[in-house]
């Protein structure tokens, strides 16, 4: 066992050590291949204006600068008209909002609105976002640019090897065949890249700019401040020491849900699959009610009943015990105790349906077999139902874990007006999202909030790198499929 | 994804000479001239105006809002000028709501939530001495509504019309029947208890132990820092120094501010541990209507919900009283007392029973009042309701209807006798004005830190962190540095 | 067998045991359940003014404030327009949960069946996205909706949500992965198109994974506030969450009330679909 487990780390080791050893020779290479890349790139962007130009005909270097000029020509005039207004609406986007957008996003804009005097200024943040929302803009038009000249140059080769290019009815028709991947993921991926990722690096750019509680666009304007924030949360000694205790306990919180959450999920599945039990359909309609149940009003109300007028203190005073402060400022770990019980309480009936489904798929002639063998009850549970459980469900414990790591529920609800002594706007029970919330919401301090969630991702990203990293799904080489 | 970043460079490099515009904060000229020159008064122009009132909700929910909108909607029908509920929360911000076009035109909210518009131009400037009530409202509730951050020039951003500040709210049923006997030292016919401090401690004190825990003298949230603070500032703590727009200068720790602290730890001892968290919050109306507390603080804009939580149990058929509505409003008329705080020991010790020096509590307090939102089409329009929100007549009717405290002069004077004292003391300084500034978030999370602690320490068995005056100060001065260091690192 | 007979009466006593134990775990999750159904009939509003879980008497006061949306003061003022949240939380819910299973389900199975160049990199994408603590991007969503004309628009709840779905496609991948290929491949030989293959063969077989999207789809908007709080400031857009969230503590029975209301609908339809969520999930994370 101790060997087991010295392996893992010393493996662990080596897999962290390996990582920033990679990072490093990454991140020199690129810098050392700069120059050259970039002269590459620029040889390989000619090189490919030069095959396109000698290989092919005007249509093509037309349709280089018009799109859907040479569409013309190949006579697919629908196709020509569509290719042409897109660019007609990118050129009309960029003319009237783009291009005051994208300098926004490196100016954050210029001037000052005055909204007493009516005049209209530049909402910094709004510049800075739609500056991100123009970027996906141009890399869809980049897209549809290319394949303009690509299918420009496709079809100048069909015709010239004397066949009938595809009609424009026939293109639709690949829309739901051959090119269906692409319809289907179009909208997805234009959704999840507007409203997901640019949020996300919209946050990641606020670490490096000054929107702090003293600025209030739209009448204000901020600015890029560089790696400002990150210095005050390691520079401002009482906001470091409040990282660093939060992130302790929020590792800890995450291993000791994540574990918990799921061994009782099992048992629960377990226990409700027992043989001995009947009316199981009964029965296990209680762990789906407290699933159904919407997450804020158990947690206001598990609140209301620790708090210190509550319904369990009442009882403890009628029979004369002293009453509780469960959730009170000097109650850290009674708190936090009971954060682990509301959170079991809110998300096993989940993994218990999940173990449940697991379950059925269990082969029976394994127990069989081992019953045989004289194997005891527990000794199959623990040789058999539980290394296939594990190994059936690695991805849903990573992702356990990550929403664990980031639970804002349930200590905003328990805890959300308690700020605890030593601790920099928090509580002592808060996680790093907790106080994320704290800090960018209620203080407007987006700036610190961003580089915390910036160290947030790297943490999390980490972890669970280095889980799938062990898990058996990893080592099959087969993580994605 | 290396590929794009190159894609892009040329764009953005090329795209980034925007167009540059004109400054827009130098403004030549008379700047009171040319703001006010939207106020030309001429409503004509803004013929077909809807104006949106955000109200609070103890407007709204007493039906108050309403016969003022259908009374404006009335008066100004000719110019066909309306104004409507915004129906937003009342406590919306509008900095999130006003640029976008989805805020209010006209907004009634406390002095700190109005005043930090200011800095940003959310609010316009108004020329209140066109209004009707200019020349009735208290000089200090002006002064709180004044700020000199734009154009270099002192301006007033709001119309006070209600003052917030704790009162003592108690039952005079649940006195001791030998209290002219026993609770009334200076013969004056108004029990001790609700005079000074110390007769109140003295008097919670014997309930709690008389009673095994279950009864109480007064209660209150004692972490609520804006509640609490005030017994420090009586004994000379402030927030910010010079008349609170200093934030270098934090003076939790300043005067005798220990005393107000030590009173915090010694007076949550005769209370019990729902002191320490909110409950007492949403729980003090029905603690205080069945019997269970004698008294409490809280501020005017509670009366409504004291009562009528009074008046539920008093008619609950299955209760103790089972009174007639009718009987329940007189007996709520002369059991439910609403006065002043009771006064402060001189010696800052609220235990010694044998103290004769009293002083005033000085609360933190705020006044409610309209401004004007700077995103309105309808200036003059805007203004034409706040002159007819704050007229005489509409101002009495409120302050009857919500049972609040009028910052008008004239109404102070016929409405209830207690009206008349909280502006006495807006007008005499025991009014702690709640700063105006934006800094002040930072405080409140550091400040309820202490008092959560100190109360809690009241309660605790062992373990004691602020048993010496000494251990007190040094907590109050680091209280003082955290608010600092919180304001001034982040900046 | 032999090993069983010979200790009957122990298996009498784990038989026992697994009923207590079930019972008393049946119980911890039934109790707040029970407590909230009783507090919403309660007489009162506050809840301390109980005997412990217990109101001091029961009547159907609240269910009518709830519905007539006045309070007791004066009772003829609109303060809390239950109705109009209510409709307000079901158009959204049921939007999304089209248009956000839609989205889901077909990048779900492009993914899992198409061989493409950027596949692998869309779902490491899709991994890191997932890291990111998301509220945090909601600044940035509150300012995009209000360039987008969004800001107190039911729509905006809605785009956000649905389009934001597809990130979570891994179980649904998982349950596509499942499927036979071999299925496709004849029709494939018959010269069925994709889009065909997909609605012809697929959906069909993906009952349980469609329920389960579906469900999960509806509950996530239904009982959500941190975005329609941001997005909708008009109190006659609130949804049902945010409403309830801006009662006050004295009022817990009416939030009681309002939280059994919209709880009730979501517990029946776990109850009805509860094998398929059993199956869709169990597909999907396996594999996933």
């Amino acid at each position: 066992m101790v060997q087991r487990i010295t392996n893992y780390f010393t493996a662990l080791g080596k897999v962290i050590k390996n990582w920033f050893i990679k990072l490093g020779k990454n991140t020199k290479s690129f810098f050392v291949n700069l120059p050259r890349n970039t002269k590459n790139f620029f040889i390989g962007l000619y090189q490919i204006i030069k095959h396109y130009l000698i290989t092919s005909q005007y249509p093509v270097y037309l349709s280089a600068i018009v799109m859907g000029l040479g569409q013309v020509f190949n006579k697919q005039y629908i196709k020509a008209a569509l290719y042409f207004l897109v660019e007609v609406g990118f050129i009309l986007f960029m003319v009237f909002l783009g291009g005051n957008y994208l300098s926004g996003l490196i100016t954050l804009g210029v001037n000052q609105a005055d909204p007493i005097l009516g005049i209209q200024g530049d909402n910094s943040i709004a510049l800075m976002l739609m500056g991100l929302v123009s970027v996906v803009i141009i890399i869809v038009f980049i897209y549809l640019y290319i394949s303009n000249i690509r299918d420009c140059y496709r079809t100048r080769n069909v015709i010239l090897n004397g066949k009938k290019p595809n009609t424009f009815v026939q293109g639709l028709k690949d829309l739901l065949d051959k090119n269906f991947y692409k319809t289907v993921l179009a909208i997805p991926l234009i959704g999840v890249a507007v409203f997901s990722v640019v949020p996300i690096i919209f946050m990641i750019l606020i670490a490096f700019t000054n929107y702090s509680s003293s600025l209030e666009p739209p009448t204000d304007l901020i600015d890029w401040a560089g790696f400002e924030s990150f210095q005050t949360i390691f520079g401002a000694g009482n906001i470091s020491d409040t990282f660093f205790k939060i992130l302790g306990w929020n590792i800890l919180w995450a291993i000791l849900t994540t574990v918990i959450n799921y061994f009782i999920g099992l048992g629960l599945a377990l226990l409700l699959n027992s043989k001995k039990l009947k009316g199981k359909v009964f029965f296990r309609a209680f762990p789906i009610l407290a699933y159904a149940i919407p997450g804020f009003i158990t947690m206001l109300a598990f609140k209301f009943m620790f708090s210190n007028g509550g319904p369990i203190n009442y009882y403890l005073k009628l029979f004369g015990a002293d009453t509780i402060d469960f959730l009170g400022i000097d109650s850290t770990w009674t708190a936090r105790f009971i954060g682990l019980f509301v959170n079991a309480w809110v998300s096993t009936p989940s993994i218990m349906l999940l173990a449940t489904g697991i379950l059925s798929n269990l082969n029976t002639d394994l127990y069989e077999a081992a019953s045989i063998d004289g194997a005891s009850k527990f000794r199959q549970f623990y040789k058999i139902t539980l290394p296939f459980v594990v190994f059936s469900t690695t991805p849903v414990i990573i992702s356990q874990f990550i929403s664990n790591f980031n639970n804002f529920g349930v200590f905003y609800f328990l805890r959300g007006s308690i700020y605890s002594s030593g601790y920099f706007v928090a509580s002592d029970t808060d996680l790093l999202i907790n106080w994320l919330y704290r800090l960018s919401i209620d203080q407007q301090n987006y700036n610190i909030g961003g580089a915390i969630s910036i160290l947030v991702f790297i943490i999390t990203s980490i972890i669970s790198l280095l889980v799938y990293v062990r898990s058996p799904a990893y080592r099959k080489e087969d993580t994605y499929r | 994804m290396k590929k794009s970043i190159f894609w892009l460079l040329p764009i953005l490099l090329l795209s980034s000479c925007g167009p540059s515009g004109q400054d827009g904060t130098s403004v030549g000229g008379d700047v009171s001239e040319l703001i006010f020159s939207k106020f030309d008064g001429n409503l004509e122009k803004e013929r077909g105006a809807v104006l949106h009132i955000l109200e609070n909700d103890l407007a709204k929910e007493s039906g108050y809002l309403k016969e003022l909108l259908d009374g404006f909607n009335e008066k100004y029908a000719e110019y066909g000028i309306t104004a409507v509920d915004a129906n937003l929360d009342e406590y919306t911000d509008l900095v999130n709501s006003g640029p976008y076009g989805t805020g209010p035109d006209v907004l009634y909210q406390a002095n700190d939530s109005l005043m930090k518009y200011v800095p940003g131009k959310h609010i316009l400037p108004i020329p209140v001495d066109r209004l009707e009530c200019y020349d009735q409202v208290s000089q200090i509730g002006w002064d709180t509504f004044t700020s000199d951050a734009n154009y270099n020039s002192t301006f007033t951003y709001g119309v006070p019309v209600n003052i917030q500040t704790p009162l003592l709210y108690y039952r005079k049923d649940l006195l001791p029947s030998d209290w002219q006997a026993n609770w009334d030292d200076n013969k004056n016919n108004i029990p001790d208890m609700v005079e000074t401090r110390n007769s109140m401690y003295q008097y919670s004190k014997q309930l709690k132990e008389s009673s095994g825990g279950t009864k109480f003298g007064f209660m209150r949230a004692m972490q609520d820092s804006y509640f609490v603070s005030g017994y420090l500032f009586t004994y000379g703590a402030y927030i910010f120094g010079n008349n609170n727009k200093d934030t270098k200068d934090i003076g939790m720790h300043k005067g005798n501010a220990k005393y107000g602290a030590k009173f915090i730890r010694d007076f949550s001892a005769v209370m019990d541990n729902r002191c320490t968290d909110l409950t007492i919050n949403a729980t003090g109306y029905s603690l205080l209507a069945n019997g269970e507390m004698f008294a409490t603080t809280n501020t005017p804009d509670t009366t409504r919900s004291y009562i009528t939580t009074f008046r539920d149990v008093l008619i609950n058929p299955t209760g103790q009283y089972k009174m007639t509505a009718e009987e329940a409003n007189k007996y709520i008329d002369e059991n439910l007392v609403i006065t002043t705080l009771p006064k402060m020991p001189k010696n800052g010790d609220v235990t010694d029973p044998n103290e004769t020096e009293f002083i005033d509590t000085t609360m933190m307090g705020g006044i409610h009042g309209y401004s004007i939102s700077a995103y309105t089409k309808y200036p003059n329009a805007c203004l034409a309701f706040l002159d007819y929100a704050t007229s005489y007549e509409l101002l009495k009717k409120r302050t009857e209807t919500l049972q609040l405290s009028p910052a008008r002069e004239d109404l102070a004077e016929v409405t209830t006798p207690i009206n008349k004292e909280i502006y006495n003391m807006l007008e005499n300084g025991t009014i702690y004005m709640m700063p105006s500034i934006e800094e002040l978030a930072l405080f409140w999370p550091s400040a309820q830190t202490l008092f959560a602690d100190l109360a809690t320490d009241g309660l605790r068995k062992d373990n004691f962190r602020y048993d010496t005056l000494d251990k007190i100060q040094a907590a109050l001065e680091k209280l003082s540095k955290d608010v600092y260091d919180a304001i001034w690192t982040l900046q | 067998m032999i090993k069983n007979k010979s200790s009957k009466p122990k298996r009498y006593l784990t038989t026992i045991l697994v009923y207590i134990i079930t019972v008393i775990v049946c119980f911890i999750f039934f109790f707040p359940c029970l407590w909230i159904i009783l507090a919403a009939f309660s007489g009162t509003g506050s809840i301390y003014n109980f005997n412990g879980f217990f109101p001091p008497n029961f009547s159907l006061k609240t269910f009518e404030q709830l519905f007539t949306g006045v309070t007791d003061v004066s009772g003829d003022t609109v303060m809390y327009p239950y109705m109009t949240w209510f409709l307000n939380t079901l158009i959204i819910a049921c939007a999304t949960a089209v248009i956000g299973t839609l989205l889901l389900i077909s990048t779900a199975y492009v993914i899992s069946r198409f061989e493409f160049k950027a596949r692998r990199k869309l779902m490491k994408g899709a991994l890191v996205l997932g890291m990111f603590p998301a509220f945090m991007g909601m600044t940035a969503v509150f300012i995009m909706c209000t360039q987008f004309q969004l800001l107190n628009n039911l729509w905006g709840p809605i785009l956000m949500y649905s389009t934001t779905a597809p990130v979570g496609y891994l179980v649904q991948k998982g349950f596509f992965d499942s499927i036979p290929t071999s299925i496709y491949e004849a029709a494939r030989i018959d010269g069925v198109s994709n889009f065909k293959a997909f609605y012809k063969i697929t959906l069909p077989l993906s009952k349980p994974i469609l329920v389960y999207t579906v469900l999960t789809q509806f509950t996530w908007p239904w009982s959500d506030f941190i975005l329609p709080k941001l997005l909708l400031q008009d109190k006659s857009n609130y949804t049902v969450a945010v409403g309830l969230m801006t009662l006050p503590d004295t009022e817990f029975s009416r939030f009681c009330a309002g939280s059994v209301f919209i709880a009730v609908p979501i517990v029946l339809l776990y109850f009805f679909v509860s094998k398929y969520m059993v199956n869709g999930l169990t597909a999907g994370a396996v594999k996933g």
